[in-house]
């Protein structure tokens, strides 16, 4: 598509609750801000990417993120990052790199080259920050060299990266043995990243704030678990279409006591719909794991698909970047930058000690088979987005092992001497092939008719079920 | 009065048609193409004049397929997974798994034991991974796709095909071509490489035997030859391997008619006429 083609503006998906609705305009409110911010020349702003435990110290000290991740998906939804991906391609970039990052690239080559915002930017366009924070998180090392790669045409503008280590699962040796290492080093990154912002903006940290905001993010994290906990019901009242927009708060707000209130109001309208056996949708069929994989984000409207076949989602993988504190056994400590490092190396460990129990489990394999048992699931999808290996190369190993380990569906089958036996099978499941933003990878016809195909699977495997 | 079943199976390549009773009196095998899609109606026509049946003496038609949803005639449109299944658990009641490799894209589905589809996975991204890679090397190396199969079967050394992308791998036929590689080896290269790509496919389902392979490409029997091979399994082809999608259509469309039956709630034959798509 060229920059000058009129773009197909993409359907408003359905939500099921009001929350997911009132997400948009919110994102909205997130990037005035930046734009806002930038205009009045008071703060500084830092381009900074989701789940790398450093909300609260750039909060505390005033700085305001730009997510850069988040601008790319915007740019996704829109159906308008055709233009982004192909400037970064003519600037020597491969296609098959990170989408996020040649969206983002793309654009900030443009905007440097302006010396303005690019035309008709997308809700107003991405700020120049003042300076980058980057976190690789140990496996995604787009986020490494992506401001790396933004810094040749923003060359004055500064990048600190952070490595955010934690312990590989071992399934033969207790990762709190090696912990204390990481943990040492973490705290070390995260004190560097304090006197970095603190060399950038000339403040020093208040660590009494940082303290505040350290404990407002915890107790967000537990609201979080707890209210994305009463998706179990039946008929579930929230599924992951609506997730992907309630990802917002949590990924792109921690720290702030309007992320807080989100999931607090979001708590009620879940506990609401319960009470009134309001679900996703009216009759609800099949239950279904969004088991990973980063959504096609111009393609949201394929979950109300899903729920047009009376499939629902009442759990995903993704995005879900919270664990409860209480079940994490991670040790007490009252320095806040320590405690940070801690909750970070407990949410990477969280499954380590369940997935050792089970032989040939994994902790991602693990996660299913824990969120199959608590949602009473009847099948898995996920998605592959060719272009951020990172995130998705492990799937199908994930299915691999989930289907050897785990069969949770008594069946009836046709044995020897053509007798019916009683046996297990593994839960359905269906891999979705595009991109998180490339559109040019997606075709609707096709995904929907491997959905339509899934669900007549799913059909049938209900009617082999022993009862 | 005995019921009269149709399935109506519009591939991308070919367009397929079987009318039955309890057991197939008619059934049509041909090319799809636009107007073909467009005139399904003219293709059912030419399937009951085979099978001397007027259009009102059929019950009831399922339509399959990508271009199911261009059958405005059709009672009910079933994904050509669920009809794959039926047509070869039908067939073959002891397979496990169907490898379909059609004009445009291949699928393996996972059969359990009561013949239902318990599990799939499909390409359709790339025409490597489908008849059209045979289609596009024959051209290249001037032979008529029907020769690929007896030819591939005198090689004595198969070629590699390192390119996984059609239009490269035509290039590189091309070059092997020019170096001297024998027609029997290269065209067994190509089999190999076709086979190669369809089992990293498949081999996610964890193939089962009976294994059953259908499709236009289930015809080539050097293909065949190059996937049992790679599969481990031996492979059985029905006799007409284009025909068990639209024959599993016929069957499901039966079933659907018999279970209402059962229940003593028969199914309302609907209005409908042989008329053409509008929408295309």
């Amino acid at each position: 598509m060229s920059e000058e083609q009129i773009k197909e503006k993409p359907k408003k998906r359905r939500t099921a609750t009001k929350a997911a609705a009132s997400i948009g305009p919110m994102v909205k409110a997130l990037i005035g801000n930046t734009l806002k911010a930038k205009e009045e020349g008071k703060q500084k702003l830092a381009f900074t990417f989701i789940v790398c435990s450093q909300e609260e110290i750039f909060r505390a000290m005033d700085i305001i993120p730009v997510w850069t991740e988040q601008f790319a998906g915007i740019c996704g939804a829109k159906r308008d990052s055709e233009r982004f991906l192909e400037r970064a391609e003519s600037l020597g970039l491969s296609r098959s790199l990170c989408t996020y990052a040649l969206c983002g690239i793309g654009f900030d080559q443009w905007r440097e080259e302006l010396g303005e915002m690019p035309p008709d930017p997308p809700w107003g366009g991405q700020v120049r920050p003042d300076m980058m924070l980057s976190s690789g998180q140990i496996l995604c090392d787009p986020r490494s060299k992506w401001y790396q790669a933004s810094q040749q045409y923003m060359p004055d503008v500064p990048i600190y990266n952070m490595d955010m280590p934690y312990p590989l699962f071992n399934p033969k040796q207790d990762h709190r043995k090696v912990w204390g290492y990481y943990h040492k080093y973490i705290v070390q990154e995260m004190r560097g990243l304090i006197t970095f912002l603190e060399e950038q903006t000339g403040n020093k940290m208040d660590y009494d704030r940082l303290e505040e905001l350290v404990d407002l993010t915890d107790r967000t994290w537990n609201l979080i678990h707890e209210t994305y906990e009463l998706r179990k019901a039946h008929p579930s009242p929230m599924g992951t279409g609506d997730a992907m927009n309630t990802m917002v708060p949590m990924t792109f707000m921690l720290a702030t006591q309007e992320a807080y209130d989100f999931y607090a109001d979001l708590h009620k309208e879940l506990k609401d719909k319960i009470a009134n056996k309001e679900g996703i949708i009216e009759n609800e069929r099949f239950r279904l794991l969004w088991g990973g994989g980063l959504p096609a984000w111009y393609a949201l409207q394929d979950f109300n698909y899903f729920n047009s076949k009376g499939a629902v989602f009442p759990v995903e993988t993704t995005y879900r970047m919270v664990a409860p504190l209480d079940e994490m056994d991670i040790p007490k400590t009252s320095d806040p930058v320590e405690h940070m490092a801690w909750r970070w190396l407990g949410f990477w460990t969280f499954w380590y000690d369940r997935a050792r129990q089970r032989p040939g489990s994994e902790p991602d394999v693990e996660r299913l088979i824990s969120y199959i048992e608590d949602y009473d699931i009847d099948g898995v999808v996920m998605h592959e987005a060719f272009s951020c290996r990172t995130w998705h190369v492990g799937l199908i190993w994930q299915l691999h092992q989930l289907a050897k380990i785990y069969k949770p569906i008594p069946v009836l089958s046709l044995g020897k001497n053509e007798k019916q036996v009683k046996g297990q099978r593994e839960l359905p499941s269906l891999i979705l092939e595009s991109d998180i933003i490339d559109i040019s990878s997606y075709s609707e016809v096709d995904t929907r008719n491997k959905i339509d195909a899934f669900i007549e699977t799913l059909e049938s495997v209900e009617k082999s079920k022993v009862v | 009065m005995p019921s009269y079943f149709a399935g109506i199976d519009i591939g991308s390549t070919m367009t397929k048609v079987v009318i039955m009773d309890e057991e197939i009196i008619a059934s049509i095998v041909g090319p799809t193409g636009p107007e073909h899609r467009r005139l399904a109606d003219q293709v059912m026509a030419e399937a009951l004049k085979k099978a001397d049946l007027p259009f009102e003496a059929i019950d009831y038609i399922v339509s399959t397929g990508y271009g199911r949803i261009n059958v405005p005639f059709a009672d009910k449109q079933i994904t050509e997974i669920s009809c794959h299944a039926k047509g070869i658990a039908h067939l073959f009641p002891k397979a496990r798994t169907v490898i379909d490799v059609g004009g445009q894209d291949s699928k393996g589905i996972k059969i359990g034991g009561n013949g239902k589809p318990v599990n799939f996975i499909m390409n359709d991204k790339c025409a490597a991974g489908s008849g059209r890679f045979l289609d596009i090397l024959a051209d290249a190396l001037e032979l008529d796709i029907a020769e690929l199969g007896p030819l591939s079967l005198n090689a004595k050394e198969p070629a590699e095909i390192s390119n996984i992308c059609t239009v490269y791998a035509e290039q590189e036929v091309k070059t092997k071509l020019v170096e001297g590689v024998s027609l029997p080896d290269l065209v067994a290269g190509i089999h190999e490489s076709l086979a190669n790509r369809i089992f990293r496919m498949v081999n996610r389902l964890k193939v089962e035997a009976d294994v059953i392979l259908t499709g236009g490409v289930a015809k080539n029997i050097g293909f065949v030859k190059a996937l049992s091979d790679k599969l481990g399994h031996e492979t059985t082809v029905p006799s007409n391997p284009l025909l068990t999608g639209a024959l599993g259509a016929a069957l499901l469309g039966k079933d659907l008619v018999e279970q209402a039956m059962k229940k003593g709630q028969p199914l309302k034959k609907q209005e409908r006429s042989l008329k053409q798509v509008r929408i295309l």
